[in-house]
């Protein structure tokens, strides 16, 4: 579904994508780990046309879609949620999600009040409650919990109806409560789309992940399944010594 | 809006609109006018509120776009003979598109400080293009014409009073209110202020940023046209003093004082501005320097009420 050839990115003399050459099959959950500094959310920022990568390409479905802007991407279906939170702060839950419902239809229509949109109210409804936001769709933003605001982050993201989900560390900052219902969240719309997500959290990558990729220096260390990345000696070496 | 919001809001809206409908029939005729002035103005702030309350950029470059409105009309009621207004409008409001069109062309690519001081270079490349083309501005001098009478010329048509001037205008500004006020409430309009809340993620989430941005600072400057051409008809004049950016600036402090984000908390710092201004200059004599007491009540509104007067009922207004 997605592919990369060669990809690789520098910033003056650092490389931090070196000749990343990465696939993804639909309906995955692939996690990507690695130390602090690996490029995991460079290689994100690459995927989602924040950053343009110096050389190397980015396919998806065989489409290229490298250096395209954020926007044609995101309408290309790929759709991400942020490391730090990155919402609407002065909007309400609802709004938040409404707003990225509306950016496949009716977002040029200027003569209607948003709110006769019948079909943009159900999907930010639907995404609302299978984030579990549902009670809190009237709350301002800014004032939801830490773990809801993730979770509005994943709203935002599942509510431009993706077919690649990128999640850069869902559960950063969370109680193990919250860390728990987050994934469940995560298998729970696995169902439909495929996913790429950052964590850090191993016994939990393990757990949820169908592969992993590990990332060290920017490049690709190791790629398999759990158990054969668990006990893979390179990837060993890295986490000890790191 | 719940419906007890809505009677609450539409009563007001009535209140208001019927008490300016009035007002020319019980002022005496400076007032009067002074009233259609405020109007205008107040319709010039409301159109860069577009940009600076929902949109999140503030523009410098609006005395541009009222200047252009202002010399389309005089190149409309100049050229034809008996002046006709529905010519001088469409003439005022193309030449603000395409000044406003070639200005967002260039300036939407930068943000914050730098969109503004673009807008700002813009509005004085035109100033000074007005200022020095003398052979067909008028220069300095500006432009003089004939008032144009009210109605479809050929048809029907009635030389403007004090009164029916004063009704069309309202007309004019009440009738953009309404239609701004659907557009900022429209799928549109949310789009722009996810831009202003969050721009990056607006993108993240597949909006073309930079065409929503194009298409409000027309928007934007389509308005502001509009009051150019407003005060074109009202005054009989056009002048490049009205392109010069302290107009732009006027546009500005009428949006921080009457509340950003609200369009009619522009018109009513707009209201504030100029009848304190008035007030001042009648208390303590146009020799005095009465700018001076304005600037403190201006910082004072900033330090107590820095959301402006109507910053209270930004979010109820636009439920």
């Amino acid at each position: 579904m997605l592919r990369t050839e060669g990809l690789t990115i520098r910033f003056g003399g650092l490389t931090a994508l070196n000749n990343v050459n990465f696939q993804i099959g639909r309906g995955e959950i692939r996690a990507i780990i690695g130390p602090n500094g690996a490029g995991k959310s460079t290689f994100f920022n690459c995927v989602t046309g924040v950053l343009r990568p110096t050389s190397g390409r980015i396919l998806l479905n065989g489409a290229d879609i490298t250096g395209l802007s954020p926007n044609l991407i995101s309408r290309a279906g790929v759709a991400r949620s942020y490391q730090i939170t990155n919402i609407l702060p002065n909007a309400t839950t609802m709004e938040n999600v409404r707003i990225a419902a509306q950016s496949r239809r009716h977002g040029w229509n200027m003569l209607r009040h948003y709110s006769s949109f019948r079909d943009i109210a159900e999907k930010a409804e639907s995404v609302l409650a299978s984030v579990g936001l549902a009670a809190k769709a009237d709350e301002l933003a800014s004032n939801l919990s830490h773990g809801e605001q993730r979770n509005l982050e994943i709203g935002i993201a599942l509510a431009t109806e993706p077919q690649l989900l990128c999640l850069d560390e869902p559960t950063a900052g969370m109680s193990a409560a919250e860390t728990h219902d987050t994934i469940q969240l995560v298998r729970e719309i696995a169902k439909n789309l495929t996913i790429l997500i950052v964590e850090h959290d191993m016994p939990l990558v393990m757990d949820l992940a169908d592969r992993i990729t590990v990332f060290h220096y920017g490049e690709i260390l190791a790629e398999g399944p759990p158990a054969e990345i668990q006990n893979n000696p390179r990837v060993l070496e890295v986490y000890l010594k790191t | 809006m719940t419906k007890r919001d809505k009677i609450i809001y539409w009563t007001g809206f009535g209140v208001i609109v019927a008490l300016l409908i009035v007002a020319p029939l019980v002022l005496p005729p400076y007032w009067s006018r002074f009233v259609t002035e405020i109007l205008i103005w107040g319709l010039l702030a409301m159109s860069s509120d577009v940009l600076i309350g929902y949109t999140g950029m503030v523009s410098f470059g609006h005395s541009a776009f009222f200047g252009l409105g202002m010399y389309g009309a005089a190149a409309a009621l100049l050229m034809v003979s008996p002046p006709n207004l529905i010519l001088a409008l469409a003439f005022g409001l193309i030449g603000a598109a395409a000044v406003s069109a070639f200005v967002a062309y260039f300036s939407t690519r930068l943000r914050d400080i730098y969109f503004a001081i673009t807008t700002l270079i813009f509005s004085q490349i035109f100033y000074v293009i007005i200022f020095t083309w003398t052979e067909v501005t008028g220069g300095e001098n500006g432009l003089s014409f004939r008032r144009p009478a009210f109605g479809i010329p050929g048809i029907w048509t009635t030389p403007f009073t004090a009164e029916t001037l004063h009704w069309f205008v309202l007309a004019l500004v009440v009738g953009s209110y309404l239609l701004l006020r659907r557009i900022m409430h429209s799928p549109f309009g949310m789009v722009l202020q996810s831009i202003r809340e969050n721009e990056p993620r607006t993108r993240a989430i597949g909006y073309p940023v930079e065409r929503y941005k194009i298409v409000a600072v027309m928007l934007s400057g389509l308005f502001a046209g509009l009051a150019g051409v407003l005060y074109a008809v009202q005054n009989r004049f056009a002048a490049p003093d009205f392109v010069f950016f302290l107009i732009s600036g006027e546009a500005v402090i009428f949006n921080v004082m009457g509340g950003i984000g609200t369009l009619v908390g522009p018109i009513v710092g707009a209201a504030t501005f100029l009848l304190l201004r008035e007030g001042l200059g009648r208390l303590f004599g146009e020799q005095f320097p009465y700018l001076i007491p304005l600037g403190f009540i201006f910082i004072a509104i900033i330090i107590f009420l820095p959301q402006g007067l109507l910053g209270f009922m930004r979010r109820w207004l636009n439920k």
